[in-house]
């Protein structure tokens, strides 16, 4: 018995461990990887990516899977940079007020998203691999292919104004990861995501409205991806249809490599959070420690490998697809 | 044995004998156009349908290419839509069967202008537009040893872009501007695609001539953005305070680059870029940027379709051309500080009329291999 639950343990902890492993290796390669200066650029470049993969935590939860995000980023980073130009390019003035309006349709994509997946029966993979392309296309058409810049110094204090050596995007992450904690354990619908994830016929059985459930949780991913959308627009100054490219693989990978079962009803925010930094200090630390860039990719894959073998309990599962 | 083995060797059977019946059809119905006079044998062409095959309408680089098709389409009295845009997103096989389709819907009267996505794909391309009887000229991607001249009339042109003259002239533009000593490091486009080598190639030409400049490092950004403003953080780590210049690759990555270094506070550092794209040259307008450079898109992409076009309808006879007319190097324009605004005015705020049968006035000399 106790032996059993010091594997558990250990499983529980292992993202984390290799996270600290990361650091420690990469520190004693190059000794200026262990610095706050580091540690800022790695939290700036993980930030967005971090909302995205809480987002996509939810549905992995619940058992499905969501890969909108990269249409979803792009169209409400587009839509941020053209209503905040609209009211006045300012976040002084009515500026603010793009911010609220993009959480909404972000939320409102997921509807959709989640709309189109339950009442039409289509597997979420796929529902969603399709919206996110609609959204690309329609960033595409927004924009006619041009870049729209957001200059406001104001709004760009997310990223130029320091707080304890971090920029204040940075603490924006921390609340909307504090917010999805919270959700995730202290409301109904945190719990009926597990519950749905864990098993869906039992859920359903149970009486829990499950459509509306899983329509609910894609609208929510829906929102965390608006909230990243700004975020990015924050750290690059521009929005095009091509800013949410690449959020796809780094979420999925970091959600899984933190510990979150595709299969759902394990995992959490807190994986999603210990996934997304183990990625970007691997994407860091092999710059600073000088690897060729020839050979970065390859072992980028194989520490996805490593970490993913060390982190999730393979006895578990009796076969995998 | 399982009823699926069962049905899957039924099944098979039957395929196999359906399978020699259609072979033998077809092989009958393919003689007859041959005996009835070979389709291919068209010397020219009447009113062929004209399309761009190119990657994705995501970035001012492929737009710019299109609007200059559609100009050349305009020319011929024709609606902007009579440009058909065969979009691979990338995709190498996409490029391939969109071009097929495009030559089987109009039974091979087509004009077509096309960047293969990646160099082998181009001979296939090629070939299916010479079985066709079509005409193609093409941009940037081809092998060393793919040569329109091999291929009669129908592979009219190819054209890319030396960027390693340019990419050395911005360097030597940054190396001044950092005084000649200090480091320097590069964050370079996608590592195997051809200008993303040349553009580093250009950097390294220039540090010859520049002994006290060292270049700490050179990575791939992937011509991205965000990808340019992390590796850039990166490199602040490893390097700090010894990096004194910034060579990218593209416009791009200089946006992510400029972004990263406002994070930390750091103004006034010397960058250069390339492609010309209308923020850039804005950047170079304000002094963000040194230089970058303008390999007129519009131009190239409007030329490209006229060349196919022109060849098609039988305007003049590829064949009879010289080889600098069938292989031959785009225009490059370098856009620095003090020739910024006036290459704004001329070429970015109106879009200059070009004349569509003038095919190699801008170019820029015929394409030449390294042994």
């Amino acid at each position: 018995m106790t032996r059993r639950l010091s594997r558990e343990t250990l499983i529980k902890w292992a993202p984390l461990l290799v996270l600290i492993a990361l650091v420690i290796f990469f520190t004693a390669l190059n000794p200026t990887f262990f610095s706050l200066r580091n540690f800022a650029r790695i939290a700036i470049a993980a930030a967005p990516a971090l909302m995205v993969a809480v987002g996509v935590t939810f549905i992995i939860v619940m058992g499905s899977i969501d890969l909108s995000m990269e249409g979803t980023v792009s169209m409400t980073a587009v839509s941020f940079a053209f209503i905040f130009a609209q009211l006045g390019g300012s976040l002084g003035g009515l500026g603010w007020v793009a911010i609220p309006l993009v959480l909404v349709l972000g939320g409102l994509i997921g509807v959709l998203n989640g709309l189109v997946h339950v009442k039409l029966k289509i597997p979420s993979f796929m529902a969603s691999l399709a919206m996110g392309f609609v959204g690309t296309g329609a960033a595409i058409l927004l924009t006619g292919g041009d870049i729209v810049k957001v200059s406001d110094a104001a709004f760009r204090g997310l990223l130029t104004v320091r707080w304890l050596g971090f920029p204040l995007m940075v603490y924006i992450a921390a609340f909307f990861l504090f917010a999805g904690w919270f959700i995730q354990t202290h409301t109904t619908l945190g719990r009926n995501f597990y519950a749905v994830g864990g098993g869906e016929d039992l859920a359903h059985a149970s009486g829990l409205n499950v459509t509306r459930v899983r329509v609910t949780g894609f609208a929510l991913a829906g929102v965390f991806y608006a909230i990243a959308a700004i975020l990015v627009v924050a750290r690059i100054g521009q929005a095009e249809s091509v800013t949410g490219a690449n959020f796809m693989f780094v979420s999925i990978t970091s959600v899984v490599v933190g510990g979150v079962a595709l299969w759902g009803g394990i995992g959490g925010v807190w994986n999603a959070l210990v996934g997304v930094l183990i990625v970007n200090v691997i994407d860091n630390g092999m710059v600073v420690i000088g690897l060729p860039d020839f050979l970065q990719d390859g072992v980028l894959g194989l520490l996805v490998i490593l970490a993913v073998v060390l982190s999730t309990d393979r006895k578990m599962v009796s076969f995998v697809k | 044995m399982s009823t699926f083995i069962k049905d899957f060797i039924e099944r098979e059977t039957v395929s196999r004998r359906n399978f020699l019946f259609a072979a033998a059809a077809g092989m009958g119905a393919a003689a007859m156009p041959g005996l009835l006079g070979s389709g291919n044998a068209r010397a020219a062409l009447t009113d062929p349908a004209i399309a761009w095959s190119y990657r994705d309408r995501a970035s001012a680089y492929w737009n710019s290419v299109v609007s200059g098709g559609e100009a050349f389409v305009e020319s011929l009295g024709r609606p902007k839509s009579a440009l058909v845009s065969l979009i691979n997103e990338g995709s190498t096989e996409k490029s391939l069967a969109d071009i097929k389709a495009f030559l089987a819907k109009n039974n091979g009267n087509c004009a077509i202008a096309c960047d293969a996505n990646d160099s082998p794909n181009a001979r296939p391309v090629v070939e299916a537009v010479q079985a066709a009887g079509a005409y193609i000229s093409t941009i940037w991607n081809k092998t060393d040893d793919l040569h329109p001249w091999d291929f009669g009339d129908n592979y009219v042109s190819h054209m890319t872009w030396s960027d390693e003259k340019p990419a050395e002239e911005t360097a030597r533009i940054l190396f001044e501007a950092m005084g000649g000593e200090g480091g320097v490091v590069h964050l370079g486009g996608i590592a195997a695609n051809n200008p993303a080598v040349e553009r580093l190639a250009g950097l390294k030409n220039a540090l010859k001539d520049f002994p006290k400049i060292e270049l700490l490092d050179a990575q791939p950004a992937d011509w991205d953005t965000q990808k340019g403003a992390a590796l850039m953080a990166s490199f602040l780590t490893r390097y700090g305070d010894k990096i004194k210049g910034v060579h990218c690759a593209n416009d791009n990555i200089a946006y992510g680059v400029i972004e990263a270094l406002r994070a930390e506070g750091i103004e006034n550092m010397p960058i250069v870029a390339y492609d010309g794209n209308p923020e850039a040259v804005q950047m170079v307008m304000d002094g963000q940027l040194l230089a970058t450079v303008f390999t007129n898109p519009h131009w190239g992409g409007g030329i490209s379709a006229a060349l196919a076009y022109h060849a098609a309808i039988g305007t003049f006879k590829p064949s009879e051309e010289p080889k600098e007319h069938r292989e031959f190097y785009g225009p490059t324009i370098l856009v620095t500080a003090k020739d910024a605004a006036e290459f704004k005015a001329k070429y970015l705020d109106s879009v200059p009329a070009y004349d569509w049968k003038d095919f190699w006035g801008p170019s820029n000399g015929q394409i030449q291999y390294k042994a």
